[in-house]
């Protein structure tokens, strides 16, 4: 099974390399990718600390705080700086409720690179399709913003489907029901964060 | 994806409808695909929310438990064999609108797996196609060949039962439904049951594929209805552009790291 995943692992690396000049962001996609895949092909690893090891990669490939920041748009304005922050807190809390399962229990799904394409000066859109066991490959594309010698996550694109337009759309449509308080929205999060996964 | 068991009279209020009020669009065509989070295209959005109300006590009561006990119940050989017969029958939809977008290799690639299904796969029963290495389906329908034609979607809306659309798309599956070959063919041998039959079917075939990720949103969505409604946009975009490539883009700014500014009054 390893042995395998390394094969696959090496093997993908090379047609990333001859599509773009910067290989950075796709080097480090794979190499954030690689490390999920290894990690939660481990059935028997427990839950706690399957949690955990999600929590790490999430803050290793993903600039939470600016997802965060993005997603609440030309409300984060709008709140005070305590909102700010008990929103941040609760937004992180969102992300790890809302994905944690699907990578912890998603077995045998493996990924490839397909491309890369620059977006802005800072920004790369790394092309990947996840390959699944039990239906057809889904296309991924990663929006990685370079700072400095660093590189990080700032959206992901399913099918065209961008997690942060929707997630700002969603968030927009709680403030607006509630009056275009900030409140409301802190409030529905608090409620979701607090129900059991 | 297209049930055909729409009473006629709805099809052609739809119809109607939706024709005057495209034309009507194109006057003002609504251009808001900048993906602001305000512009949500949904003028309707009370009635709107009354029937995704409506149309999630059916998916919850009756619709997801029929796909639930399908995908439970029934072996995996038998759904992908019911799959690949719900598709070789959209396939006349399909090779037309290709053409009509102008695409004569998606419009080849679907002929080819169309005449390969039916022929070699036992009237479409089996897909002989794909083992033989034929790009798999792209569902291409009117609502998308409208798109490509250049008319804006129109308002959002969600329909009885089939649940997220706007104008463009609504008149779309109108056109689509209308004109299918294998329902003009049905009520000329009288066997519209066929069509009852095949409209269920795709219903619950189409709902079973996608039972843990639906659940998985309604479980972590604030705001399901404006969840889906973000993605369904998203997704028709997506869908129309997919023989250009390009995406469009929202701006991602840099955000300066400085503190907080100072909390605005509300207005």
């Amino acid at each position: 099974m390893c042995a395998a995943l390394l094969a696959f692992g090496s093997w993908t690396l090379h047609p990333a390399r001859a599509q773009s000049a910067d290989a950075g962001p796709s080097a480090f996609i794979q190499k954030l990718g690689t490390e999920a895949v290894n990690t939660f092909a481990k059935k028997d690893m427990p839950r706690q600390q399957a949690l955990g090891r999600f929590k790490e990669l999430l803050h290793e490939g993903f600039d939470v705080p600016y997802i965060g920041r993005w997603v609440l748009g030309r409300y984060w304005n709008q709140a005070t700086p305590q909102q700010q922050q008990e929103y941040q807190r609760l937004f992180e809390q969102m992300i790890v409720r809302t994905y944690a399962d699907r990578f912890i229990d998603y077995a045998g799904v493996t990924f490839k690179i397909t491309g890369t394409r620059a977006e802005t000066d800072t920004d790369t859109m790394v092309t990947t399709q996840i390959i699944r066991p039990d239906g057809p490959p889904v296309a991924v594309d990663w929006r990685v913003r370079k700072r400095g010698q660093s590189y990080k996550i700032i959206d992901v694109v399913v099918e065209g489907v961008s997690m942060g337009v929707t997630q700002r759309q969603e968030f927009s449509s709680v403030i607006q029901s509630n009056g275009g308080r900030i409140e409301g929205l802190i409030q529905a999060l608090r409620q979701k964060t607090a129900q059991p996964g | 994806m297209i049930p055909a068991s729409l009473p006629r009279s709805f099809l052609r209020t739809v119809i109607a409808a939706g024709f005057v009020l495209a034309l009507a669009g194109c006057a003002s065509a609504p251009t808001g695909q900048n993906a602001d989070a305000n512009d949500a295209n949904d003028p309707l959005e009370i009635p709107n929310r009354f029937v995704f109300a409506v149309n999630e006590a059916a998916d919850i009561l009756v619709i997801r438990p029929a796909a639930e006990v399908y995908r439970g119940a029934v072996p995996d050989p038998i759904r992908d064999a019911v799959q690949n017969i719900l598709n070789n029958l959209l396939s006349p939809i399909i090779i037309t609108n290709e053409l009509l977008q102008g695409d004569g290799q998606g419009a080849q690639n679907a002929a080819g797996r169309f005449l390969t299904n039916t022929i070699l796969g036992l009237g479409g029963v089996l897909d002989v196609a794909t083992q033989a290495g034929i790009p798999p389906y792209a569902y291409e329908d009117f609502g998308q060949t409208l798109g490509v034609w250049g008319l804006g979607e129109g308002p959002y809306l969600v329909l009885p039962l089939l649940g997220p659309s706007n104008l463009r798309d609504a008149t779309g599956f109108a056109v689509d439904t209308v004109a299918d070959p294998v329902r003009l063919w049905a009520y000329g041998a009288d066997a519209k049951n066929l069509l009852y039959l095949r409209g269920g079917t795709t219903a619950v075939n189409s709902r079973s594929l996608v039972l843990t990720q639906i659940d998985d949103l309604r479980r972590n969505s604030l705001d399901f209805y404006a969840t889906l409604r973000s993605l369904y946009h998203q997704r028709r975009e997506a869908e129309i552009r997919d023989r250009e490539g390009a995406t469009e883009t929202p701006e991602f700014p840099e955000f300066d790291n400085a503190p907080a500014p100072a909390p605005t009054p509300m207005p």
